[in-house]
This record gives structure tokens, C-alpha cells and sequence, in this order.
């Protein structure tokens, strides 16, 4: 009987958990061709004399992104036996490019986002003893609009 | 100031993320694990029937003393258990002679079962004896528990058990998805395990049947009316761990025939 629930959510997470990444994936590579106008670099200089800033103002974005029961099992099985996790590498990627994304919604009609940083963090880690795993990935930086 | 010159363009790969199959990655592991639990499990098995017979009734009474002491609590039916008994030391004083001391637990539940447990102590579950019709079928089924006593079954059971408790608890915590399905992949191994120990413990049991009552009538009786009865459900222990009821029958009427013992009346219970 465990089993059979064991299998029924393995598939599940597998199946959902595919289908949400494909979708996502999708979405992000669309906004990203659409948003590619703006630049968003990590350079702390604006690459324009100062008389022509029109304004700065912070933007941010921030994702939450959770783990699936398939993916969870893979990292498991993959701290016994070392080695990178894949399963993981497609999520944090994701909720990066994602909170860029967000980011770069929010400077509206501004010319280039300067000093951007990204950082992550792990939510509801301890949460019922048992992790619920997600990740957390905020983008942020300085949206400048130039005069013309 | 110069400015370089920004062209914005989107990366034609995604270094981030290795392209690969995560069904492929996720069978080739827990294979993996699958395999190397069952190997210390099995190594780890053979060290326990190894130690077994090194083991003294005398030490295994000393080592389980607290089963006895939790089943003398309460004997709920005493009429009942006062008639196992004596049967149960009839057939341990003309018959079996095991050194042991055997004592007969009854215990409410409406499983289909009974149990040799460690240091002597047999627990008869109460949906048994409801189903018990005759004398001989009762007799014949202490027997069968004697037997595991005899190949000291008892004991490799319990010691895999403790084995496979032991890995998974140190691997993955004792409430864990992972050590739930090594633990399924694990009792099906175990399962063809314990089919020849109650093929041992049977032709044990229909000797002492023989040895009791001169004849070997109402051994098959008890798995003859279990299998006329419907699908036992998902929760029919009895019917998991011991070989099917048909398989069965006709393994103990091929014993009869090549011992060459006889079915004569039965005795009520």
C-alpha cells in the first residue's frame, strides 16, 4: 500500500513537475527575447556622463521556485552517492532568470539596469522537521533612464 | 568617456544546466542502492545464520526474557489457553522434546496467524482459533511452530529484520521515502527466504502430528477451507508471507505419500 502511494506521487511529481519546467522554460525565453532591448550588466560605472541621467532608481525581483517529490528523490539518492545534482541545476536556474525577468519588469522604460546582483536562499528549509524545499532568487539593481 | 558598443543577444546554450535524463539518472541509482542493500543485506544474513547456532537455548531465553514479560500481562481467554497448553505440552513431551520451555500466548486480533516468537513464547492469534475446527488442525498448526523452533527460524528472521532496520535507519533516518522502497525491494528477497522455512517447519509439523495422534488426519484441513474462502485482502498477513494455500496442500500431501502415513478420524477442539 506504501508502495503503491510512494509510486503514484513519483509519478506525479515527475509528470507535473516536467510539464511546469517545459511551460516555464517557454515563458522565460519569450520575455527574454522581448526584454532584450534592456540591458541588465553588473558594471558599478554608468557608461554615460552624468548630465544625461534623466533618473536611478532601485528594481528588484525575486522568485520562489519548489522542488518536486521526483526531483527531491534524485538529490537524495544523489547525497549517498556524490556527484553533481542535475535534478537541481534546471531549478535554481530558472528562478534565476525568472527574478532578472522581474527585475526588468519592474525598470519599465529604462535604458539599462547597472550593478546588478543576484543572490539565493532556501525557504521553509526546517519547516515540520521534513524541508519543503524551495528556493528563493531576488535580482536587483539600478535602473537608469537617459535623456535623449 | 568611450563607450563600447553593447549588442543585447541571448546565449545560444544554457552552460547552467547539463542536458540529461533524469529517469535514466534516477533508475541507475536507486538500482544502485537497491543492489548494495541487498548485498550487506544477504552478507549480513549469512553472519546471522552463522552466529545461530552458536547461540544456547539458555543465552536466546536470557536475551528475549522482556517478550515473556509482555505477554504475561494479560491472558484474556483462560479457558482457552489453559487447552493450548496442554496440547502444546503433549506434543513437546512424547514428540518434539525441543529444549525449550514453550508457552502459549493468546492475543485478540482477527489476523489468521500465529507466531513463534524468541525464548519460547508461541502467540496464537484469536481469528486463528476461530477458524480452528478440529483437534489435529490446531495440533498440527503448533507444530508447524515447533518446527520454526527446531530450525531456529525464529531467530533469522529476527536478526534480518534487525539487519535491515539497522541500514536503513543509519542511511536514511527511520521515517524516510528512500528506506521505504529499499525496504519493499528488500522483503520481496526476504519473502522466497521464509517459503523454505515453512516448507521445513511443515514437514516438521506433519511429523509430530504423526508422532501424536498415530495419523497425520486434519493437516491439510485448515489451508483447505483458507483457500475455499474469497481473496483474504490486502491486510491477509498470513497469506503474504506463507507459500499459497494450494501450493501447500499438495506439497504436504506429497510428504504424506513419501512418508507413507495414513488420515485416520479426527479428534474436536
Amino acid at each position: 500500500m506504501d508502495l503503491i502511494i510512494f509510486l503514484i506521487l513519483l509519478a506525479l511529481g515527475y509528470t507535473a513537475g516536467t510539464i511546469a519546467e517545459k511551460s516555464h522554460y517557454r515563458s522565460i525565453e519569450k520575455r527574454e527575447r522581448d526584454l532584450l532591448r534592456l540591458p541588465a550588466i553588473t558594471m558599478k560605472r554608468i557608461p554615460y556622463s552624468v548630465g544625461r541621467i534623466q533618473s536611478a532608481t532601485m528594481v528588484h525581483g525575486s522568485v520562489v521556485i519548489s522542488v518536486d517529490y521526483f526531483k527531491r528523490l534524485l538529490a537524495k539518492l544523489r547525497n549517498i552517492f556524490g556527484g553533481t545534482i542535475k535534478s537541481y541545476e534546471s531549478l535554481v536556474d530558472r528562478a534565476r532568470r525568472e527574478a532578472i525577468l522581474r527585475m526588468k519588469e519592474m525598470a519599465g522604460n529604462a535604458n539599462i539596469i547597472v550593478n546588478v546582483r543576484i543572490e539565493t536562499a532556501t525557504i521553509g528549509k526546517n519547516a515540520h522537521r521534513k524541508g519543503v524545499g524551495c528556493i528563493e532568487a531576488i535580482a536587483y539593481g539600478t535602473a537608469v533612464v537617459v535623456k535623449k | 568617456m568611450t563607450t563600447m558598443k553593447y549588442t543585447p543577444r541571448q546565449p545560444d546554450t544554457n552552460v547552467n544546466v547539463t542536458p540529461t535524463s533524469p529517469l535514466k539518472d534516477f533508475f541507475v541509482l536507486s538500482g544502485a542502492l537497491l543492489a548494495i542493500a541487498v548485498a550487506v543485506f544477504f552478507l549480513l544474513g549469512f553472519a546471522v545464520d552463522f552466529v545461530i547456532p552458536y547461540i544456547s537455548q539458555e543465552t536466546e531465553k536470557k536475551m528475549f526474557a522482556i517478550f515473556g514479560n509482555m505477554a504475561e500481562k494479560k491472558a484474556a481467554f483462560p479457558e482457552k489457553q489453559r487447552k493450548l497448553q496442554a496440547l502444546l505440552d503433549t506434543i513437546q513431551r512424547d514428540c518434539a522434546k525441543l529444549p525449550y520451555e514453550f508457552k502459549v500466548h493468546i492475543k485478540e486480533a482477527d489476523t489468521i496467524n500465529a507466531l513463534a516468537m524468541p525464548g519460547g513464547h508461541i502467540i496464537v492469534f484469536t481469528g486463528l482459533l476461530d477458524k480452528v475446527a478440529s483437534e489435529n488442525e490446531l495440533a498440527y498448526i503448533l507444530s508447524h511452530e515447533l518446527g520454526h523452533y527446531a530450525n531456529r527460524d525464529h531467530l533469522r528472521g529476527l536478526g534480518r529484520a534487525l539487519i535491515f532496520m539497522t541500514i536503513s535507519a543509519a542511511l536514511f533516518g527511520t521515517d524516510s521515502s528512500i528506506g521505504n522502497m529499499v525496504g519493499h525491494g528488500l522483503s520481496i528477497s526476504e519473502m522466497s527466504f521464509s517459503r523454505k522455512q515453512e516448507k521445513n517447519a511443515d514437514e516438521f509439523g506433519l511429523v509430530m502430528l504423526n508422532c501424536t495422534y498415530g495419523h497425520v488426519g486434519g493437516a491439510t484441513d485448515f489451508f483447505f477451507r483458507m483457500s475455499k474462502e474469497k481473496d483474504p485482502g490486502i491486510f491477509g498477513h498470513y497469506f503474504s508471507s506463507h507459500p499459497e494455500n494450494q501450493d501447500r496442500i499438495n506439497n504436504i500431501n506429497l510428504l504424506i505419500k513419501a512418508m507413507g502415513l495414513k488420515k485416520e478420524k479426527l479428534k474436536a477442539f
